[in-house]
Formats: C-alpha cells, sequence, structure tokens
C-alpha cells in the first residue's frame, strides 16, 4: 500500500500498441531519470546531463520526447515486444503493462533484499480492430490526440510534490538508480505486463501470503 | 587539440563526460543519504501492529526469552507426557509388583523406568502416539520458525524504537500508547514513513493496525456473522471460537481467493455492485470448500487443540483449580464490547477494570435450591472430613490405611466446590447498581437490561459476554468439530449480505487503502438517531451502527487522543457532548428538560453531584455542585465513586480530593471544557504529577462518565420519542421511522410477544410528580403501550409503509433490497425475539413503575442474598413485589 499508483487507460489498434506504450513509458521515464551521478570526495557529487530527442510515430499521429538512450530504449522496446507478442497479433484484447518505481532494502543475510516499490503506473490498453482505411484514418489522429493527453497527465501528475527516495550516498546509489546504464541514470524500474485481467491472485502470491501470515503472528 | 577553422564556431573537445568542461565543480550536490533506514516501509500495516503489541510484550528480551521458555516447555511436556505413557512401570510404582534388590529393600525411582529400547519399541509400536507425536513434532517445528522471524522482526522495531522513536528499552514500560503515538506522528514529518501524505494522524495509525479487527466489529454488530444458535435444550447461546475466528478471517481477508486481494485493498471486482450474484456464489462456493477441508481436517486439529487446551491449562488448573470457575470475557463479547478503532490492549484494560464488578453481578444469581443442598452436603462432606483429620491427629497410621488419603483430598475439594455454591452472609447485592457500574467500564449493553438486571434473563445473556473458563475451554475444543457445519450451513447461506457488506461498508482512504466505514466513525453515515444523532445522521437503518456503536466510538476515540482533529461535523458533535455532559453537571435541569421533552430523573446530574470532589475534579466546575450532594445516594453515584477509586492513584488521588473538597466553591471555571486534562492544567498544584499515564486514567474514567451519560440520554431519548408518537400516530409521519426501526428491531418476526419496542423501560424514569406534559404521559400509558405495540407491529401489519420507506433508503444489496426483511440486523445482543418476557409482563412493568419516584436515587434491587424468602422473591421476579421497597 505504502506506494502511489497511477493508472492510464487508451484503446488503440493492434498495429498502434507498440507506439502507444513506447510513447507513455518513455515519458514517464523521461521525467523518472537524472544524468549519471559522479561522486567526488566528502560526499559531494556532480549530476551529469540527459539529452533528449525527438520520436516521430509511424502509425500514429503523435510525436514524444525520449532520453536519448539507446541502451534504455533497447530495455523498453524489448519489453514492450514481449507485451505485443503476449497479446497477440491483431486480435481484440485487453493487456495492461505497468511500470514499477521500486527501492531496494538491503537486508540481513538470510533475507534477500527487498524491493519496495514506491510508484506504479499502470497502463491499461484496449485493442480494437478497425474495419476500413477511412476508420484508421481517424484513429491515427484520434490516438495521437488521446496520448497527447496522457502525456499531459503524467507530466501533472510528475510535478506534484510527493515523495520521492532521497538522494543516496554512493554507497546506495544502487539501492535506488539503476546504474547500469552508461549514459542515463533512472530510478530503479521494471516493467511487468499482464494480459486479460485475470481474477483473483495468482497461486504462488497467495501461498507466499498463507506463508507469511502465519509467521507474522 | 581540435583543428582550427576560420569561423568563430569550433567543436568543443570530446570529453567522456558529457558535462561542459569546468562545470563540474559549479554544480556540486551533497546527497541527502538515507540515514535512516525508516523511510518508505513497505507493509505499513504489519510494521504498526508490530510497534502497538511491541510495549506489551515488555520489550525485546523479555519477549525473546518468553517464546524460548515457551519452546522449551513444548518439547517437555510433549516428551513427558509420552514418557509417562509409555516408559514407566506402574506396577513398581503401584508397588504390585517386587523388585529384587539385593543391596536395599527400598524401591528407587529408578526402578520404575522401562529400559530404553523396550519403551522406544512400545512407542514405535503405538500408532496413536506416534500420530500424536508427528503432529506436536509439526506443530514445534512451526512455532521454531515463527519463534526465528519474529526475532528478527522484533529486532527491527526494537531498532526502530531505539534510534528512530528515541526511546530506550529501559525507559518503555514509561511511555503511553499515546506517547509513542505521537512520536510516529513526529517521525513522519522527517523520516516519511508513509509515502502518501506529509503527515500522519491517530485515526490512519488507528486504521492500518486494526483494518480488519474494525471490520470484525461491525460485522458483530451488525449481526452478520452466525454466531449465534439456538441449539436444542440448551436454549440461545453464543458459539465464537478462535478457530471458527480463524476461519472467518482466512475466508474474508487472507485466505486464497479471499475478498481482499492484498493486506490494505478489496478486489476491485468486489467493489462494483454488477456481479454481485455471480460473487456471492464464488463465495459460497469458497466456505463450502473451506468447511469440508475443516472437516477433513477435524481430527487433526482437534488433537492439536487438545494438546494445545493440554500444554496451556492442566498446570494452570493444578495451581488454582478455582481457576476452572473464574469467568473470563468471551470473544464473543470483545467482539460486542469493542469500540470502532480501539487496540487489544486499550480494550483489555477497559474490560479488567469491569471483571471485578461483572463477576460480582454474576456470583447474585446463586441458585437457593443449590445453595440449600449445598449446605448440606457440605455439612455432612465437613463432618466425615473433621474425623478422618481428628483420627490422623490423633495417630499417623490411619493415613497408611487404603485410600484414607485420597478420601481427605476427595472431601476436602467436594467442601471446596459446595461451599462456591453458599453465599456470602454478609454480602448485599444490588444488580442494578452493578450492571451500571459494569456499564461504566464495558460501555456497551443492549437497552432491556437496564430495569432488568435481577432478571434471570438478563443474566443468561450477560454470561454470553462473560463466561467461565470451563465453558470456555470446552467451547474451543468443541469448535474443530462444529467449526465445518458453520461454515458449510450458516456462513454459506450469509455469502450474500457479506458480499454487500463488504461492497457498502468499504471507503478507501488515502495513504491507508481500503478500511471499514464504520471504522471512520462518521455520524452523518452511520449514526444512529436514538443515540444522539439525530438529526445528523443520514443513514439508512441498514447503514446505522447498533448500539450506539458510532457514538461510543467516536466519543472513545476522541478521548483517548485528545491530540486528534476530527473533521468539523465531527467536532461539532463532540463538542456538543461534551458541553451537555457538562451542563448536566452544573444542576441545569431546564436545558435537558427542554432537550428529551419530559423532565428526567437525570442521573448523570444527580451522581456527578454526589461526590463533588469527583465532580470538580473532572469537570471544572464550581461550588454550585454542593447544592445538588444530597441528591444522590445512588447507584450511579457509588458507581462513579468506585471509579474514581480505581483510576486516580495513590498520592495523586488523595491530592485531587482535597485539592478538589478545598477548591471547589472557590474555584469557579465557568465554560471551562469537560475534559478533565483541561480542568486539570487549569490548576498549578497537579501539573508537575500528572504524567501521561494518569491522564490516560482520566481519560478512561472520563470515557466511562460520556458512556453513562450517552446511555442514559439514549433511553430517556427513546422514552421521549415514543411519547411524542403517542400524540402523532395517526399522522403517520415520516420521521415515525426513526421509532419503527428501533423499537421493531426484530422486525418482521411474527411472534407477537417481540411487538413490544425495546424503549419500554422508558417510564421508570418518569417522576410522577412533575408539572405539564407528565400527567398526561401518565395517562396515556396504556394508550402508549398500545402504541408502542402498533409501532414494533409496523413492519407487520402496518409493515408495508415503514417497509417501502426502508427499502427506498437502504443502498443496492442492502437487507430490504433482498426481500428478506425478515432477517434485518437486529439489535446485536438484545434480540427482541429471544425475550423470554411474556408480554403482559411488559405492560406491568410499564404501568407500575410510571408510578415510581425517583427509582434511581434507591437501589430497589438490593437485597441481602442469603435471608430466604427475598432470595425467593429474587427468583421469581414480580414487579408489583418490588413496589413497596421502591418507595423506601
Amino acid at each position: 500500500m505504502n506506494c502511489r499508483s497511477e493508472a492510464l487507460e487508451v484503446s488503440v489498434e493492434g498495429r498502434q500498441v507498440d507506439e502507444a506504450m513506447l510513447a507513455l513509458l518513455h515519458t514517464i521515464l523521461l521525467h523518472r531519470s537524472t544524468g549519471k551521478f559522479h561522486y567526488k570526495k566528502e560526499g559531494t557529487y556532480s549530476i551529469g546531463t540527459v539529452g533528449t530527442q525527438d520520436i516521430d510515430c509511424d502509425f500514429i499521429d503523435f510525436s514524444f520526447v525520449r532520453v536519448s538512450s539507446d541502451e534504455l530504449d533497447r530495455a523498453i522496446r524489448k519489453a514492450v515486444g514481449e507485451f505485443k507478442d503476449a497479446m497477440g497479433n491483431g486480435m481484440d484484447g485487453m493487456g495492461q503493462i505497468s511500470l514499477e518505481f521500486y527501492q531496494k532494502k538491503k537486508s540481513r543475510w538470510p533475507f534477500s533484499d527487498e524491493c519496495i516499490p514506491w510508484e506504479v503506473w499502470s497502463i491499461k490498453v484496449n485493442v480494437v480492430n478497425l474495419a476500413n482505411e477511412q476508420e484508421r484514418q481517424i484513429c491515427r489522429e484520434k490516438v495521437g490526440e488521446k496520448l497527447g493527453e496522457k502525456v499531459i497527465n503524467i507530466v501533472e501528475v510528475i510535478n506534484r510534490h510527493e515523495y520521492l527516495p532521497k538522494m543516496p550516498t554512493q554507497s546506495e546509489v544502487d539501492n535506488v538508480f539503476d546504474t547500469s546504464l552508461k549514459d542515463v541514470q533512472p530510478y530503479l524500474y521494471k516493467i511487468t505486463f499482464q494480459i486479460t485481467d485475470t481474477l483473483g491472485t495468482s497461486v504462488s502470491t497467495t501461498m507466499r501470503r498463507l506463508i507469511k501470515d502465519t509467521l507474522a503472528l | 587539440m581540435a583543428a582550427h577553422f576560420d569561423t568563430e564556431y569550433q567543436r568543443l573537445e570530446a570529453s567522456y563526460s558529457d558535462s561542459p568542461p569546468g562545470e563540474e565543480n559549479l554544480l556540486v550536490h551533497i546527497p541527502d543519504g538515507n540515514k535512516s533506514p525508516w523511510h518508505h516501509i513497505e507493509n505499513l500495516d504489519l510494521f504498526f501492529q508490530r510497534i502497538s503489541f511491541y510495549p506489551s510484550k515488555n520489550g525485546f528480551t523479555c519477549m525473546l526469552l518468553g517464546e524460548v521458555f515457551e519452546l522449551v516447555q513444548l518439547l517437555f511436556v510433549v516428551g513427558f507426557t509420552v514418557f509417562l505413557a509409555n516408559c514407566v512401570d506402574y506396577d513398581i510404582l503401584f508397588a504390585n509388583k517386587f523388585v529384587n534388590h539385593t543391596d536395599s529393600s527400598k524401591v528407587t525411582l529408578p526402578d520404575a523406568f522401562l529400559p530404553v529400547d523396550v519403551c522406544g519399541a512400545s512407542i514405535r509400536d503405538n500408532v496413536a502416539v506416534m500420530f500424536v507425536l508427528m503432529i506436536s513434532g509439526v506443530f514445534w517445528l512451526h512455532r521454531l520458525i515463527k519463534f526465528i522471524y519474529n526475532v528478527c522482526c522484533y529486532w527491527e522495531i526494537r531498532s526502530f524504537y531505539t534510534n528512530a522513536l528515541k526511546m530506550s528499552m529501559v525507559s518503555l514500560p514509561y511511555f503511553t500508547w499515546q506517547e509513542v503515538q505521537a512520536r510516529i506522528v513526529e517521525i513522519q514529518k522527517e523520516h516519511q514513513i508513509c509515502i502518501h501524505k506529509k503527515e500522519l494522524t491517530e485515526l490512519d495509525i488507528y486504521h492500518r493496525i486494526l483494518r480488519f479487527k474494525n471490520y470484525m466489529v461491525a460485522m458483530v454488530n451488525k449481526s452478520l456473522l452466525p454466531v449465534r444458535f439456538r441449539p436444542p435444550l440448551l436454549g440461545e447461546s453464543v458459539f465464537y471460537t478462535r478457530g471458527l475466528k480463524y476461519n472467518f478471517e482466512l475466508i474474508f481477508f487472507w485466505g486464497p481467493g479471499s475478498l481482499f486481494e492484498s493486506e490494505w485493498s478489496l478486489k476491485p471486482q468486489y467493489k462494483r455492485g454488477g456481479n454481485r450474484l455471480e460473487l456471492a456464489d464464488k463465495l459460497a462456493s469458497r466456505i463450502l470448500w473451506i468447511g469440508i477441508a475443516n472437516l477433513l481436517l477435524c481430527p487433526v486439529v482437534l488433537v492439536w487443540q487438545i494438546l494445545y487446551a493440554f500444554f496451556s491449562y492442566t498446570e494452570v488448573i493444578k495451581r488454582e483449580p478455582g481457576s476452572l470457575g473464574a469467568r473470563c470475557w468471551s470473544l464473543y463479547g470483545r467482539c460486542y464490547l469493542r469500540h470502532f478503532n480501539e487496540l487489544d490492549h486499550e480494550l483489555m484494560s477497559r474490560l479488567s477494570k469491569g471483571y471485578k464488578a461483572s463477576s460480582r453481578y454474576m456470583n447474585c444469581f446463586l441458585s437457593p435450591l443449590l445453595t440449600v443442598v449445598a449446605k448440606n452436603v457440605a455439612f455432612f462432606a465437613g463432618s466425615l472430613l473433621a474425623v478422618l483429620i481428628a483420627l490422623t491427629i490423633y495417630d499417623e497410621d490411619v493415613l497408611a490405611v487404603e485410600h484414607v488419603l485420597s478420601s481427605i483430598t476427595l472431601l476436602g475439594v467436594c467442601i471446596t466446590v459446595c461451599r462456591s455454591f453458599i453465599p456470602d452472609k454478609h454480602l448485599v447485592y444490588c444488580p442494578e447498581q452493578l450492571l451500571r457500574l459494569i456499564l461504566a467500564h464495558i460501555h456497551y449493553m443492549p437497552d432491556h437490561w437496564q430495569g432488568n438486571a435481577h432478571r434471570y434473563e438478563t443474566r443468561d445473556q450477560f454470561s454470553q459476554l462473560f463466561q467461565y473458563k470451563a465453558v470456555f475451554i470446552l467451547e474451543e475444543l468443541t469448535s474443530p468439530l462444529v467449526t465445518p457445519f458453520i461454515l458449510i450451513f450458516s456462513l454459506r447461506r450469509k455469502s450474500l449480505e457479506i458480499i454487500d457488506f463488504f461492497r457498502n461498508f468499504t471507503v478507501e482512504v488515502v495513504g491507508v487503502g481500503d478500511t471499514c466505514s464504520f471504522a471512520q466513525m462518521d455520524i452523518r453515515q452511520h449514526g444512529h438517531p436514538a443515540w444522539m444523532s439525530e438529526g445528523k445522521t443520514e443513514a439508512s437503518i441498514y447503514q446505522q451502527a447498533e448500539d450506539g456503536k458510532t457514538e461510543l466510538s467516536l466519543m472513545h476515540f476522541a478521548i483517548t487522543n485528545p491530540q486528534w482533529q476530527p473533521p468539523t461535523e465531527t467536532t461539532h458533535f463532540i463538542s456538543q457532548l461534551k458541553e451537555r455532559v457538562q451542563r448536566e453537571t452544573t444542576g441545569d435541569r431546564q436545558t435537558l428538560t427542554s432537550l428529551s421533552g419530559s423532565e428526567p430523573r437525570s442521573l448523570i446530574a444527580n451522581f456527578l453531584a454526589g461526590p463533588p470532589s469527583l465532580a470538580s475534579l473532572h469537570l471544572g466546575r464550581d461550588g454550585s455542585l454542593t447544592d445538588h450532594g444530597p441528591v444522590g445516594v445512588n447507584d450511579g453515584a457509588s458507581a462513579l465513586r468506585s471509579l474514581s477509586v480505581s483510576s486516580t492513584r495513590g498520592s495523586c488521588s488523595s491530592a485531587h480530593r482535597s485539592a478538589g473538597h478545598a477548591s471547589s466553591a472557590s474555584r469557579a471555571m465557568p465554560g471551562s471544557s469537560t475534559d478533565a486534562r483541561t480542568a486539570s492544567s487549569g490548576s498549578s498544584v497537579w501539573e508537575g504529577q500528572l504524567t501521561s499515564l494518569v491522564l490516560s486514567e482520566y481519560a478512561s474514567t472520563e470515557m466511562s462518565i460520556h458512556a453513562l451519560y450517552i446511555h442514559e440520554l439514549h433511553k430517556q431519548q427513546s422514552g421521549g420519542e415514543l411519547s411524542r408518537h403517542t400524540w402523532h400516530r395517526q399522522d403517520s409521519d415520516d420521521s415515525s421511522d426513526s421509532v419503527t426501526e428501533e423499537g421493531g428491531s426484530g422486525g418482521g418476526n411474527p411472534n407477537p410477544r417481540n411487538l413490544i419496542p425495546r424503549s419500554h423501560t422508558f417510564p421508570i424514569s418518569t417522576p410522577i410528580s412533575t408539572p405539564g406534559p407528565i400527567p398526561s404521559s401518565n395517562s396515556v400509558t396504556p394508550l402508549q403501550s398500545n402504541s408502542q405495540r402498533r409501532y414494533g407491529g409496523n413492519t407487520d401489519s402496518v409493515g408495508p409503509g415503514g417497509r417501502v420507506v426502508r427499502s427506498a433508503r437502504v443502498p443496492m444489496g442492502g437487507w430490504a433490497e433482498e426481500g428478506r426483511g425478515g432477517r434485518h440486523p437486529d439489535t446485536v445482543p438484545e434480540e427482541g425475539s429471544e425475550d423470554d418476557m411474556p408480554p403482559n409482563t411488559h405492560k406491568v412493568f410499564t404501568q407500575t413503575h410510571t408510578d415510581l419516584v425517583s427509582v434511581y436515587g434507591v437501589p430497589y434491587h438490593c437485597f441481602p442474598l442469603s435471608s430466604g424468602d427475598v432470595t425467593d422473591q429474587r427468583s421469581h421476579p414480580h414487579p408489583t413485589r418490588e413496589e413497596p421497597s421502591a418507595d423506601l
């Protein structure tokens, strides 16, 4: 519960899925990335710069700004690609992709590190099938407008003064930021997706909770 | 160096870092660093729960030691039992078999032990023993893992206490929960434990700790859980055990496929009304499966229960056999009496304060028949015992005769048992007064108990809340057998209501998650018009909490957490109530008169006037009180007096007393708050002494006063309501709803006996000597009981009207919508239909008591218990017979 959650919902045509997802995920990550930290003596650091890049979409009348980091782009494209494959091509369907920012908390030996999410963005996708080219044209524009609205929503949410992990010291930087990329340093994130909204939690989570609960008190 | 061009523009030198050269030194940041590990805790519910449990376990070392010993004890008990059963040659012990020793003739203990291989074999051959051993082995391992896990968690909590809250383990016992909580609120600003809000409120913390408990309390309050049964022969009884509770929680909150998807949020599909029937079906089948699983696991659980009971209670029984005859608050009672947002330790301390009075009350009801029998049995047993003892003293060889020692022991036990049935000759029992004293602590009580304290029905119902320890253990032991059937046959039928309950009464609070809406303690949404929130509440009957739970919980929370900032409306309610209580104290009865429509013999005014020291202490009142002093030698006064004794401690109390007496005339603090803390802080004398511990004790006293006051007012109000409606009866105005619902809470039951509304006790508080409306209300009395019939029967004969109004206001999925009006939520404990009093008794009661003057002034049910004929009268209570004593 100790985590903000934001929900977005879009309806797109099958071939627009990956571009729409990329647009939204990149927009969020743009605001949740910093330049690389360069730690100096006495616990100070300076922040490197972040380049940005305009991307035009092929199937949507829309262009968005993303961090100009190919590595990050590759990682996200991979996740979105998997999501799209899982959705099945060109079929009606629903899916949800979520981008979760988390912090790691080191714990003592017998337990593995805890990952505590602090913000979750879930994007629901409805895939629609369109009959003819005319509708596709309209859809192209419509989706573009919609995505524009969503981007503004995202920026509004991000502009609120809400909890962000505190800037870490050098030793702790891995607990907050993803330092594996060479040119940019986003907050630790993970992308998960879910295809149909399955009823009920999965067996594994239930079992985990069952065990946890018996242990708890 | 880069190549030179003719233009001014030059290519910058490529550098690995993409910052402009030199800027590294200009823009320097300093990390905040996560020095404390306490920011952003993942599972705040659990975290707060542990924090709240921690002090009650007396710190880390005690907890650790306690758990270690528990584990060892468990091993020992199992091991020893098995050893006793298999490895001891009892023939040798009982000297039926002789051992031939070469060196001495004495039999030593080791002689009685079987050799290791023999007893190992006998254990291995015995399937039952192996079964028990295996179960206890699993149980023990489970405990061990739990122990290790707990130790890790509590170590974390310990470091939270010392590092973040800055409370050393040594000083921990000196802090109250309220102080700990204040520090947590303080910490949040710095560490941001919860990321949703900048600041935490007390209510947030309580909501997180008690999320599920609040749901349970609300469900018990709305009679949703099947815990009342009418088995043949036993009459109405409550069956609510830990096993059943565990299953309920498993089904609702955390088990596989439960309604909650995580600890803090209800699954979204349960929040939508659309497919509730489908969800109810699903829930029903889940309950069925869990019930079947229970049935299958029954033998295991049973063995577990027996072992558990054996481990936990044998030692206690051996140490003090009387403890089985002692009473304890039943699990159901704890649920019924619990306020919303009341922590375990708060509840327990409250109930413990009421324990003494409660057991005294229960002891009032000794059967005279049993007493006579017991006296005689004790006589015969006693004489036999005396002879045996005398003989033994004369010559101790008597002891060597077979069975003399055992018969002495048995006779002793027999006499002890008999003695418990013989009441103390010199005690005078006043059930009514005792019940009032109990009410001051337990805060909840069905309306019909008042004025009926001497009746066996009341006693039986009270014993559902306050049961024998032996009964408790017995219920726990039978629980594995009964639970599956309750789940399969009772709970399953309620699945739709449960689904509706969770949908209608779940609200999402930012920073807390989904909580029970009752726990918000919002008068407007859940207030009950008969409990002071008339006009403020917009709740339909379905939404109203019964027994004034919302109002009392609100007061309780506001009083225990003075720092809490309630929403404005709520603040208004609280201050209004406090003001009323205060006004009562000043003896300004006119206001109350106008308020309740008749002139009530205000209990509060009397008893607060009674002990002036207390009044001035709690209410910061001045000398005007002393004028009313002589009025009350009444139950309330004594109730409060004993309260004050219990709640003020040692030197403090005496200081207060004297100060109160001395200054009550001179010190005038008109308009000051009724809050004890405010009043006391006004005086510099006490400021140094008042630790928060003392303050919290005042808070509990203050809450007692408020609880008594609210109950009293409720009684008067519901009475006033009725007489008002007597006049407007024909109009069938819409406002009659409020009476209908509380009068006809047993609504829909065609049994004519139930038609008397629960407010029938009202006329008791109407004195005869009042001018104005009272004579008329007197003359109306027969009519009134008529009208009560009408109202009670509203759901029946006039039914359609009331029912329609009701269902119109019930939100979707309310009970009424289901066409199960007949199963409308009854007031939990009272269940008009279960009231065994014949209707004419009611009428007689009503009429006689209208003629009584100042019933409260005199404890009219007081009688010495041992004198035969009076006991007789008590056991066959007849209202008219009590009249003379009441006229004292």
